[in-house]
């Protein structure tokens, strides 16, 4: 995947059930962007998450990570894109049974055969360094605190150095000092590495500080996508309930 | 009624598909040695220290009627019959269905409703071969070598009791113990063990892999991987004894 980084939702549609949690969703991200995704509880905001990475299949409509149609790809090429993009899961979802440099490992020894042991260690080290955790690298995840396992989950989705990032409620379950480090970070690695970056959140300030722009989903449908600003004056209740700082 | 067949046959081709994935490559064998260790390597002590029990009361039990007519000499025969033929295969499964049934069903529910399937997934990594798969094949290895130690165990604890009751030497003890024994009547009992830790790991496997429901879900996981676990053990062991008997036909004299 050596085209820009984009994010592409043509007429997404995705039930559970009877339920129906995204219907009929639109919108493009551009490479280096950062868009945060918002909205109440149970509205297809991670849903979208995992439909970006393949972990989910939408019933119809197609999700494109640069040119390549996910939906529709082989597994072969669907492992070729996931190659270049990197998820902080909600609960950092870091493999219990696995030391922090092993969760770490992990990745490069699965989707990057051209590194030696040692060159796995060093880029395990280098990037447990840039979030912090450099001295914990044989800890297991049960010994991490929660912001901890947060920049443990952040690190290894870096790991591989993305072109996309996806991060799933970062600062849920945090205090704000911690949350606002956690933000500080994601900046750094947009700034850094040029990554577009989608973030699913229900934290106004974070959202309004490292998204270019915000989407807000209600029921399914997305009923607001633009800068903070442009949300501020939009004619949805919710839409300004939901992006407003107050 | 439907239910239950729909979930019979979610279950076999759940084992189905796991029995064709074990000879397909890539071959996960990080995860498998550590799954023989987990399964094999710490379930050894429990194995011993019952086997070892169970012999010592098997053969109190019965020197108390073998006693009667004079036939306290058939002790030893009675105690590796009953092992190598019954006792040994199935208790080890039932001690090995409780133990890691339950570590099995937990553990993969519990990455389940904590997202790392979802994670492992996330990076193109088989979960279903990388977790499920390599549990099933330790289990399939692994349950033939606890029942041997299950066996043996029972003969020195069945050793020790009627030494206690009767200074039987060793080397008496284990003449009259094995005189009966053959080949026939050794082997496909303990290798019939290899489907009982097929099911444990196919049932287990199955109920934490899809899993959905939180952690009630990871709680019920692993209740009902032991409790079905256990029932079909029960049932497939009357199918296997039989099979046994139609092709080893002195088994069943």
């Amino acid at each position: 995947m050596n085209e820009p980084a984009t994010v592409e939702f043509e007429h997404v549609f995705k039930t559970f059930g009877n339920r129906k949690v995204l219907d009929d969703v639109s919108f493009k991200i551009s490479e280096g962007e950062a868009l945060c995704i918002m909205g109440r509880s149970g509205t297809g905001k991670s849903t979208s998450l995992r439909l970006m990475i393949g972990l989910l299949k939408p019933d119809s409509g197609r999700v494109c990570i640069g040119s390549e149609d996910i939906v529709h790809s082989s597994e072969k090429d669907l492992s070729r894109v996931r190659r270049h993009i990197g998820f902080l899961f909600q609960s950092a979802a870091l493999l219990d049974s696995f030391t922090l440099g092993d969760n770490l490992a992990l990745p490069l020894r699965r989707l990057d055969k051209s590194k030696s042991p040692s060159e796995i260690k060093r880029a395990v080290d280098e990037t447990l360094e840039r979030v912090g955790l450099d001295l914990d690298v044989a800890k297991m995840p049960s010994e991490l605190s929660g912001g901890m396992r947060k920049r443990a989950g952040l690190a290894r989705a870096l790991v591989l150095h993305p072109k996309l990032l996806l991060v799933d409620e970062p600062s849920s379950g945090l205090d704000r000092i911690t949350a606002s480090e956690i933000d500080d970070l994601l900046l750094q690695v947009k700034k850094e590495y040029r990554a577009t970056l989608v973030i699913v959140t229900h934290d106004v300030r974070g959202a309004r500080r490292v998204g270019d722009r915000i989407a807000v989903l209600d029921q399914g449908r997305l009923i607001g996508f633009g800068t903070a600003t442009e949300l501020d004056k939009s004619d949805h209740e919710i839409v300004r309930r939901l992006v407003s700082e107050s | 009624m439907g239910r239950f067949f729909t979930f019979i046959g979610e279950v076999s081709s759940f084992g189905l598909k796991a029995l064709v994935d074990a000879f397909w490559p890539p071959f996960e064998w990080e995860f498998f040695v550590t799954q023989i260790e987990e399964i094999g390597w710490r379930s050894l002590p429990l194995i011993l220290s019952a086997g070892f029990a169970l012999g010592v009361v098997l053969s109190m039990h019965t020197r108390g009627t073998l006693v009667q007519f004079g036939a306290e000499a058939l002790i030893p025969s009675l105690q590796s019959a009953s092992f190598f033929n019954e006792l040994g295969p199935l208790i080890t499964a039932l001690l090995v269905a409780g133990r890691v049934g339950a570590g099995i069903g937990a553990g993969i529910a519990n990455m389940r409703v904590t997202e790392q399937i979802d994670a492992i997934e996330s990076l193109s990594v088989d979960s279903f071969k990388m977790l499920v798969v390599t549990r099933i094949v330790a289990c399939v290895l692994i349950l033939p070598m606890l029942t041997l130690f299950m066996d043996f165990a029972s003969i020195a604890g069945g050793f020790l009791a009627e030494y206690l009751a009767s200074h039987i030497s060793l080397q008496l003890y284990l003449d009259r113990a094995f005189k009966t024994v053959e080949w026939a009547n050794f082997i496909p009992p303990t290798l019939k063990t290899s489907v009982f830790g097929f099911i444990i790991g196919t049932v287990s496997g199955f109920f934490g892999y899809t899993t959905d429901e939180g952690s009630d879900g990871v709680q019920r996981a692993a209740t009902n991987s032991v409790v079905l676990s256990s029932l079909l053990i029960i049932l497939a062991d009357v199918v296997l004894v039989k099979a046994i008997f139609f092709l080893f036909p002195r088994n069943a004299v």
